[in-house]
């Protein structure tokens, strides 16, 4: 299956996040490798997706899970070789599917090489390279992002005899983008894994590249202008190649990274994610439609990433403190499960396993403007583990089958990079791909199919949206279109059933066809559309004039 | 659930569209555009501060208001279209109105509160008044969180009020139901109060809505139910009461909403009030009442003109409710001067209890009982004021007690004209 040549692929995009790692093990040595993520691409193409994202696969000491990169142009040994990680890349363009990286353009491990010689001495010629200080109260007033384990921006290095500026854990340096070295050397990397064939980059923490007095050093305008930079390198040199921004920001400022559609091309919207499991939980579209209305236009060719769940913690850094104390509430009364300002959990346990929220939140996933991200196993509704500390809960081996280590390898299960999860609701036993195969009701064939018909139609990609505002405040209601066609998707946050009438007098002579098993409903008329909804219960309606 | 054929298929749509809730905010209104939008913006903002988290509503019941009272309480609506001042509520909060009548009735608008707190399982209730502008948004928590939290079933209020303000309470409503009811109730007629959806879905059914003697007064029908019921009250104290300058020509309208549903009250409930003795204190947060003290003017000449024309003119209406002995009293009464002027406790207590047993067996048109009261209760009213001309709130609550007790003890006379009127 050839790839997809519009350079707008992104936007009929459906994207499968998951770390090498995690995902299957070819070797036996308890740890996912490239080739084992290349034997499981039929399982992936199966499910519908048409783009992988990748996290870190770098060298790396592995204290932030690969985030911390000590070598940019080579893989961890652990996950293979770099002729691995190239037939991965091959095999997966061949299956119709895209290979999105990530890219740590903020900071280093502080084991990488560069650091190293940037603290051995102040003449060194990398000194320049990270952002030194001899007093830790520069750039005062700026948030810590780890509070939980960060007490300060700034890390004393004894070698050094100085301090060091870094965003994030204190063994992860900042690169220094005042140094124009700097610059040229990342482009450098990110054109290295371009002309390998990678088809994008997810960015990590972009908006902390640039520091300056005064300001809470994020999302100045020196940052914009090094990532336009590299966008129009990007554009120049590697055509129909993706940029995607991780800005954990509120809209107003994650619209500046769009630029004039010449800085990225997408962007993770995290403030809308949040207030998805709010609305649900309050049973109230009114934090969902309030933050879709407070999200400005983007360029026409730029497009939104949603996302369920991630790697991460479920992040409340864009709430308010009423909305994030009654998430806490919610979804987290447990204080383990809590970390920095989120959730450590999976989809899964989120919604208390049950089938008709995580269909419910996913068909929303899918329907919302933007390119929908899956987070690997939450396809079958795996469980997390609160206990295995820092994020590492959410990032346990796929579960394949019941079997031996939940057929994710072969090794001896103490010899797994992380245990599995065992429980009796959420253990591989219980759920794992191979009995949801064989199970033509389970969650798995049901994403199968969502993804199917959301891939049936360009609008949910493409389209506009125009939000309905019924009176009954549990129902989301919203039309999609694109040309002449229209989607109506109503959604249904109560998990009590509803009835709901829907002002659609623009569409007077539609005719509602269900987008799943096709059947007509009445047609649109002058009157208020009245619908009833059984619990958590959505509709998509494809709309035609015949 | 409650039959209710009177709700409209709009306000029933609307209700839909509500869906259930935790707290319903009652406001029944009629052309109250003058002080309504204060009223709702403070309840929007008890609730925003004191529950954003739950599921709330406000209910209004309008009586065919002409001055855009429902779209003043409408428009304080919070949605995704509607914002209102609060840009981070957390919730939709619907403010819908209904047309109960063309023209005011409380029954029907607090039956119209009733029937949607029903329909809306609301777990806790409130009703405001439309015209307390002293309201603050703290009221709205003190009157629901002991139902939500404490189990209540009704929360009645207490208010800091001028010593001669609710002369009408403090001496006939307040002693009387405490000690035929025997429950220590500071405001037995209260126009702010806190109940249960259980209580409210009991209350619902009874065939209260069409007695036009019961019509008005339902507020006082409704907490004496509670009563009887003996479901768990208590009683919580919210601030300052308005002020509301009364016309002379009010008192018998007053009579008619308050005197006369407790009369009538006592007939079905006699088997609940006959075999009490005595009186309860009330689980009360806060202070039972406060007194201010401050200098009013008083028109004690004009009091004791109409009362003492009221007894000589209805001396033969007088004949018919009231015993000889009480009758002779009242007119030596009436003949006192002014610096001698009295309408003693036991007095009182014995003309407002044959008055009640008069009313029992209809002597005469009931309606003319209460009519016939009015200077009857300005004497009485006359006699405080004059004694607690120069009183502390000590002297004043001493004087209220004073009084309570001798409707206690007299009870069984009560019972004695009630059964000898049979």
């Amino acid at each position: 299956m050839p790839l997809n040549q519009d350079v707008l692929w992104y936007k009929d995009a459906i994207i499968y996040q998951v770390h090498v790692r995690t995902f299957y093990d070819s070797n036996g040595d308890g740890i996912g490798d490239f080739q084992g993520l290349e034997q499981k691409l039929g399982y992936l193409q199966e499910l519908g997706i048409n783009a992988i994202w990748l996290m870190p696969f770098f060298p790396s000491p592995l204290r932030d899970d690969g985030y911390d990169i000590a070598d940019y142009n080579t893989v961890h040994s652990s996950y293979g070789t770099l002729e691995d990680f190239h037939k991965l890349l091959d095999s997966a363009h061949s299956r119709g599917i895209r290979v999105i990286i990530e890219m740590v353009l903020n900071h280093t491990s502080d084991q990488h090489p560069w650091f190293q010689e940037s603290r051995s001495s102040q003449e060194n010629p990398r000194r320049d390279w990270y952002v030194w200080s001899d007093t830790d109260n520069r750039y005062t007033g700026t948030r810590i992002i780890f509070l939980d384990t960060e007490k300060s921006n700034w890390a004393w290095d004894p070698i050094s005899k100085s301090y060091y500026w870094h965003r994030f854990f204190s063994h992860q340096p900042d690169l220094n983008y005042d140094n124009p070295a700097v610059r040229e050397q990342m482009w450098n990397v990110m054109k290295f894994w371009l002309e390998m064939g990678v088809d994008a980059f997810r960015l990590d923490a972009v908006p902390y590249l640039v520091e300056r007095e005064g300001t809470n050093c994020e999302n100045l305008p020196e940052t914009h202008a090094i990532l336009k930079d590299f966008r129009r390198r990007l554009d120049e040199q590697f055509p129909g190649r993706m940029l995607l921004a991780e800005a954990n920001q509120w809209p107003a400022d994650l619209r500046p990274y769009f630029g004039d559609g010449d800085e990225f091309h997408m962007a993770f919207h995290f403030p809308l994610m949040p207030r998805m499991f709010m609305g649900l939980k309050l049973e109230d579209r009114k934090p969902i439609t309030e933050i879709l209305q407070q999200t400005p236009e983007i360029p026409s060719s730029c497009q939104w990433s949603l996302f369920l769940r991630n790697h991460d913690e479920l992040t409340l850094e864009m709430v308010t403190d009423i909305e994030r104390d009654y998430m806490y509430d919610s979804y987290a009364e447990n204080k383990t499960m809590r970390l920095n300002l989120g959730i450590r959990r999976r989809l899964a346990p989120l919604l208390d396993n049950d089938r008709r929220r995580i269909e419910l939140m996913n068909g929303m996933l899918m329907s919302l403007p933007g390119t929908p991200i899956i987070y690997y196993g939450d396809e079958i509704g795996m469980g997390d583990n609160i206990n295995l500390g820092d994020r590492n809960g959410v990032r346990t081996p796929m579960q394949w089958s019941g079997g031996w280590n939940g057929g994710f390898s072969t090794a001896e299960p103490d010899r797994l990079y992380a245990p599995l999860i065992q429980n009796p609701v959420y253990g591989y036993p219980a759920v794992n791909v191979v009995s949801q195969l064989g199970s033509g009701h389970s969650l798995l064939h049901w994403m199968q199919s969502i993804i199917a018909v959301r891939r049936s139609t360009a609008v949910f990609g493409r389209g506009s949206i125009e939000f309905l505002h019924p009176a009954n405040h549990r129902i989301l209601a919203y039309v999609r279109r694109l040309g002449n066609e229209s989607v109506l998707v109503v959604n249904n946050l109560s998990g009590a059933a509803q009835a709901v009438e829907l002002d659609l007098r623009r569409y007077k002579g539609n005719i509602p066809i269900e987008m799943f098993g096709k059947n007509i409903f009445p047609r649109v008329g002058e009157v208020p559309y009245l619908l009833t909804l059984g619990p958590y219960q959505f509709f998509w309606f494809r709309l035609r004039r015949i | 659930m409650a039959e209710d054929t009177f709700l409209t298929d709009d306000f029933l749509r609307q209700l839909i569209n509500v869906g259930e809730v935790d707290i319903l905010v009652g406001l029944p209104t009629h052309n109250n555009a003058k002080t309504v939008g204060s009223i709702v913006k403070t309840i929007q903002s008890g609730i925003l501060r004191w529950f954003p988290r739950e599921r709330a509503v406000i209910i209004n019941a309008d009586g065919g208001s002409r001055d855009g009272t429902p779209e003043i309480v409408t428009s304080i609506s919070i949605d995704d279209v509607r914002r209102g001042p609060n840009p981070y509520a957390l919730r939709t909060l619907h403010s819908i109105s209904t047309k109960y009548a063309t023209t005011p009735a409380a029954p029907a608008a607090f039956r119209t509160i009733l029937a949607a707190a029903d329909l809306l399982q609301a777990k806790a209730c409130v009703v405001m008044s439309p015209e307390s502008c002293s309201v603050e948004d703290e009221w709205i928590s003190k009157l629901l969180r002991p139902i939500l939290n404490d189990g209540f079933d009704l929360v009645t209020p207490t208010y800091r009020r001028h010593k001669f303000e609710g002369v009408l309470i403090t001496n006939l409503l307040y002693p009387m139901t405490r000690a035929l009811y025997g429950l220590r109730l500071r405001e037995p007629y209260a126009q702010e109060f806190g109940f249960s959806g259980r209580l409210g879905g009991e209350f619902l059914p009874q065939n209260v809505w069409d007695d036009g003697g019961a019509g008005s007064g339902i507020e006082l029908r409704f907490i004496l139910s509670a009563i009887t019921a003996q479901h768990r009250i208590c009683q919580c104290f919210l601030g300052q009461k308005d002020h509301v300058e009364r016309r002379g020509s009010d008192l018998v309208p007053a009579l008619r909403q308050t005197v006369g549903p407790l009369f009538s009250a006592l007939e079905p409930d006699f088997p609940f009030w006959s075999a009490v003795t005595g009186s309860q204190p009330l689980l009360t947060i806060g202070p039972h009442q406060e007194v201010l003290l401050d200098l009013v003017r008083v028109n004690r000449k004009r009091l004791r003109e109409m009362f003492t024309a009221g007894v000589a003119e209805l001396a033969t209406v007088f004949q018919s409710i009231l015993s000889p002995d009480t009758l002779a009293e009242l007119q030596r009464v009436a003949l006192l001067g002014e610096n001698d002027f009295d309408y003693p406790a036991e007095l009182w207590v014995k003309t407002v209890y044959e008055f009640a047993a008069s009313y029992h067996k209809s002597v005469i048109s009931r309606d003319h009982i209460i009519q016939a009261l009015a200077p009857l209760f300005r004497g009485r009213a006359l006699a405080f004021l004059t004694e607690q001309r120069n009183g502390s709130a000590e002297d004043v609550e001493n004087c209220t007690e004073s009084l309570c007790l001798e409707f206690e003890r007299l009870k069984p006379y009560l019972l004695q004209m009630w059964k000898s009127r049979e």
